[in-house]
């Protein structure tokens, strides 16, 4: 089973996310902050992760440029899904998709739980696809 | 008597944008909930009552905020006991408290008499302030999850407040948020994921009745908190 790192600061909504991705047949650890999100990736070894940008201290942004620093997880896919609008980007998120690796955008509001575990699966199997 | 600046301080366009930002949370908390309550067959209806009553309070105490600044006139202000508005803040907020782990506490050591102050607008503060802590501490490096409702004596005054074990609470962290306000997403980034519209509605409440919200410490842990004034008048009798 796949290994996905969700890094969500609310403990409902977290719980909601843990619930629906584990009845998809994920192995998945949720944590509040960047700093754990990091110590966490460094035990977990997590094939995705889904990221809140508006975090406590490290924004989300934060994290992905110091987990892009490693190199080891330069390629793991990482799946935004946040309270910030597309359309508050001064760039429409282009450094996110061109400089950060960014997988997919989601819009919180906007995303029920059925598209997140749907957005996961589109991922995992491609990251699959390109190892083999 | 309000101050002047207390009516447009609460009706601001930024503590309402940091309103409606902070409320997408527990609609949002509302939404996946049932949701999920769908995919499985088993609702959480104690979590999805406790998310939609966290939106009820905001708003209301939002609200009453507005009332209090645009008819100052209208403040009724009379003696109080502290340790009573705690335990009723406290009740209110014992539902929330659990759905986010945090184990809520009153310490009301000693008597402290009674205080001049509006009651509603009181624990609309402390309610809308602990709503708000209650929500971030889960997700802040507290050892310990945990939050205190309290009161004691300063030389100020009467002290009531809210205490957590993180030094994140400070009068410079709570300037530099309401200098933030309406500028940024997180103006309590050190505090809060969310837009803290919790923490700057009980500063307006505060505000309009006079009132300041001030870190302050209890018993190791750091909090925030206002001084009322003790009433004297029936403390001679």
């Amino acid at each position: 089973m796949p290994n996905i790192l969700v890094i969500e600061p609310d403990v409902v909504l977290a719980e909601t996310y843990y619930e629906a991705l584990t009845s998809a047949d994920h192995n998945v650890v949720v944590t509040p902050s960047a700093q754990t999100g990091i110590m966490v990736a460094d035990e977990f070894k997590p094939d995705l992760i889904v990221l809140e940008l508006q975090l406590i201290e490290h924004s989300g942004i934060e994290f992905l440029y110091e987990l892009r620093s490693y190199l080891d997880w330069q390629n793991i896919p990482v799946i935004i899904q946040t309270q910030v609008a597309p359309g508050e980007f001064a760039d429409n998120g282009m450094i996110l998709k061109q400089q950060l690796g960014i997988a997919t955008f989601l819009y919180k509001p906007r995303t029920s739980l059925r598209q997140l575990v749907d957005a996961v699966d589109a991922v995992i199997p491609a990251k699959a696809g390109t190892q083999s | 008597m309000a101050r002047p600046d207390d009516t447009s301080t609460i009706l601001s366009q930024q503590l309402l944008l940091g309103v409606a930002e902070e409320l997408k949370l527990p609609l949002l908390q509302v939404a996946r909930l049932a949701e999920q309550g769908q995919l499985t067959g088993k609702a959480n209806l104690t979590q999805i009552r406790s998310s939609a009553q966290t939106a009820l309070q905001l708003l209301d105490s939002y609200a009453l905020g507005v009332r209090l600044a645009q008819s100052p006139q209208d403040l009724g202000v009379e003696p109080i006991s502290v340790s009573s508005v705690l335990y009723d803040t406290s009740q209110e907020l014992d539902a929330m408290a659990k759905s986010y782990g945090v184990k809520l506490e009153l310490h009301v050591a000693g008597r402290y008499g009674t205080v001049m102050a509006n009651r509603r607008g009181l624990q609309a503060a402390l309610t809308s302030l602990g709503s708000a802590l209650i929500e971030a501490i889960p997700a802040l490096e507290a050892p310990q999850l945990k939050l205190q409702l309290a009161t004691h004596r300063s030389r100020y005054g009467i002290v009531a407040g809210l205490y957590t074990d993180t030094k994140q609470l400070t009068n410079d962290t709570l300037q530099k948020g309401r200098d933030l306000q309406g500028q940024s997403r997180q103006p309590l980034l050190g505090l809060t994921h969310t837009s803290g519209a919790g923490i700057f509605v009980a500063d307006a409440i505060l505000r309009a009745m006079n009132l300041n919200l001030r870190a302050s410490r209890h018993h190791g842990l750091y909090g925030v908190g206002t001084v009322l004034q003790t009433n004297n008048q029936l403390e001679l009798v």
